[in-house]
């Protein structure tokens, strides 16, 4: 609960006036339990439209009870003069006569509502109530707003880093490539054309995972819930890494006395055992193991993928799930990876009512938990409730 | 014939500087991480160290060369830095560190046979 406190300008020629707002609104609060906020409030009073624009030059209020009918100034010339600057102030105008023409010109210069005098305290308090909701419901869109250009900023800045690495690492080598830079011996080029390839390849998977991110965060992608076996499914993932893991002698084990039927999309379950799997492979040690274990309890699939690689601290294990995070150390150093492919795996838990979790130690492996809700997504969150995202940010 | 201390924490940039320098007939040192490259300057001083901005922190590469600069002032540092944040790189450094001499800001890409002719200059110049 945000409380807050906003301060009104009340404009007008009488005392009798200007004192009497202030009473009223003096310890009255506004409670907006959907915006989260308890608002009180300060008055300033001012006597004519030349005082008002001097206090809010000096300090701009957050609402402006403006009388039309003033000395010097009318109202309509105030609200004429501060419609030319960008100030968030809502004004309501105080007139006599609510002549509908006065209505028009005011609405036009920007003014928020209206009171008729004479007025009671209870029909300023509504008007200030209703004032207030609007003001800061505007605030908090506004935050919002801000809040989701930011990410958006952020999401595109580390992506365009991330793919521009690679692109360099290429752009490097065939330079030398072209240059013959870096001596006779023909192995010494050929491992450049590898690496350019290896790094291509990265690069490539980095666009496919964005564009699964892209895809599940948009929820634009056409779903289709069917009856699946993951175990069938984590079978497939072992077969696609077998040939990385049987090169450096990486056991894979798979533990499941039964099928493991649940309704979901074949493509995201896939994209879910891969990832684990591929990590698991990737970050183990040379002659490692990898036990992935499969179980349903109480309504939950739970895929659990232990490695016993070079595991991590409880700090890196806290970031891992983000988008882009990947670890970086001198264990890490040369491993590729696009980081976002655990941010794709609990992202796709969270749809299916799940979540995806590790627990890790460096040096001695990590074990990754995935549940899944057997029974498939809820309905809300096939409606796209994930829509939040940086991705569906980035292209709103 | 310098001695050249490479800390980046991509292989292959390492890897293709190495290469370039090496054929040149320089020494060079290759450090995967400002801890690494803390431990190869405290076992032996270059002649200029040539280092990335963005390692595993926006601010790891700064805070290494803040630290190398503090315990030898005279350590030529080239600092390599993606396009578009050279003028970042540059603005994480206070206005009097920025004009060091023995510190310079080379645009990414930057070729290696690039970077190789800027160290070259550097060590020339001394």
């Amino acid at each position: 609960m945000i409380v807050e406190t906003l301060r009104i300008l009340s404009v007008d020629d009488e005392p009798g006036m200007r004192l009497g707002v202030a009473r009223a609104l003096g310890g009255f609060t506004v409670h907006l339990p959907d915006v989260g906020a308890e608002v009180g409030f300060v008055v300033d009073t001012a006597a004519s439209g030349e005082e008002a624009l001097t206090m809010i030059e000096a300090s701009p209020p957050d609402i402006l009870l403006l009388d039309h009918k003033l000395p010097g100034m009318s109202g309509l010339d105030v609200l004429e003069r501060l419609a030319n600057g960008d100030r968030d102030i809502l004004t309501v105008m105080i007139t006599a006569y609510a002549s509908l023409e006065t209505a028009v010109s005011a609405t036009k210069r920007g003014a928020f509502d209206f009171l008729a005098k004479p007025f009671t305290p209870d029909e300023l308090k509504v008007t200030i109530r209703k004032a207030t909701r609007h003001l800061m419901a505007q605030r908090q869109a506004r935050r919002l707003a801000e809040e989701r250009r930011r990410v958006r900023f952020q999401f595109i800045s580390v992506l365009a880093h991330e793919l521009k690495a690679p692109l360099g690492a290429i752009e490097g080598y065939l330079h030398i490539l072209k240059d013959r830079s870096a001596g006779d011996d023909p192995a010494v080029y050929d491992r450049m054309i590898e690496r350019c390839l290896v790094r291509a390849e990265g690069m490539r998977k980095m666009i496919i995972d964005l564009l699964d991110l892209t895809r599940i965060e948009s929820g634009e992608k056409k779903r289709e819930f069917v009856e699946i076996d993951v175990r069938e499914i984590a079978q497939a993932s072992i077969e696609t890494v077998r040939p990385e893991a049987d090169a450096r002698r990486i056991t894979i084990g798979l533990h499941a006395d039964a099928p493991v039927r649940m309704t979901g999309d074949r493509g995201e379950i896939e994209i879910i055992c891969n990832n684990l799997l591929s990590n698991a492979v990737k970050y183990n040690r040379d002659g490692g193991r990898v036990d992935v274990t499969l179980c349903a309890r109480d309504g939950m699939v739970v895929l659990t993928v232990a490695d016993t690689g070079i595991g991590m601290t409880k700090e890196e294990a806290a970031r891992l799930f983000n988008d882009f995070v990947r670890i970086r150390n001198a264990r890490t150093k040369g491993i590729l990876g696009s980081g976002l492919g655990l941010s794709i795996v609990r992202k796709l838990a969270g749809l299916y009512g799940g979540d995806a979790t590790v627990t890790s130690e460096p040096d001695k492996g990590s074990v990754f938990t995935v549940t899944l809700k057997q029974e498939g997504p809820s309905r809300a969150d096939v409606d796209g409730s994930c829509r939040t995202g940086a991705v569906a940010a980035a292209a709103g | 014939m310098a001695k050249v201390l490479l800390v980046d924490d991509d292989v292959d940039l390492v890897e293709m500087n190495q290469l370039v320098l090496a054929h040149r007939g320089h020494d060079v040192r290759c450090a995967y991480s400002a801890a690494e490259a803390r431990e190869l300057l405290s076992a032996e001083r270059p002649d200029v160290v040539v280092l990335d901005v963005m390692m595993e922190s926006e601010l790891a590469g700064v805070d290494l060369v803040r630290e190398i600069h503090a315990r030898m002032p005279d350590l030529p540092i080239v600092m390599l830095s993606g396009i578009h944040r050279v003028k970042d790189a540059a603005e994480r450094f206070a206005p009097h560190e920025r004009d060091l001499p023995v510190i310079r800001f080379l645009d990414k890409p930057a070729t290696p046979e690039r970077v190789a002719c800027e160290i070259e200059a550097i060590l020339k110049d001394r």
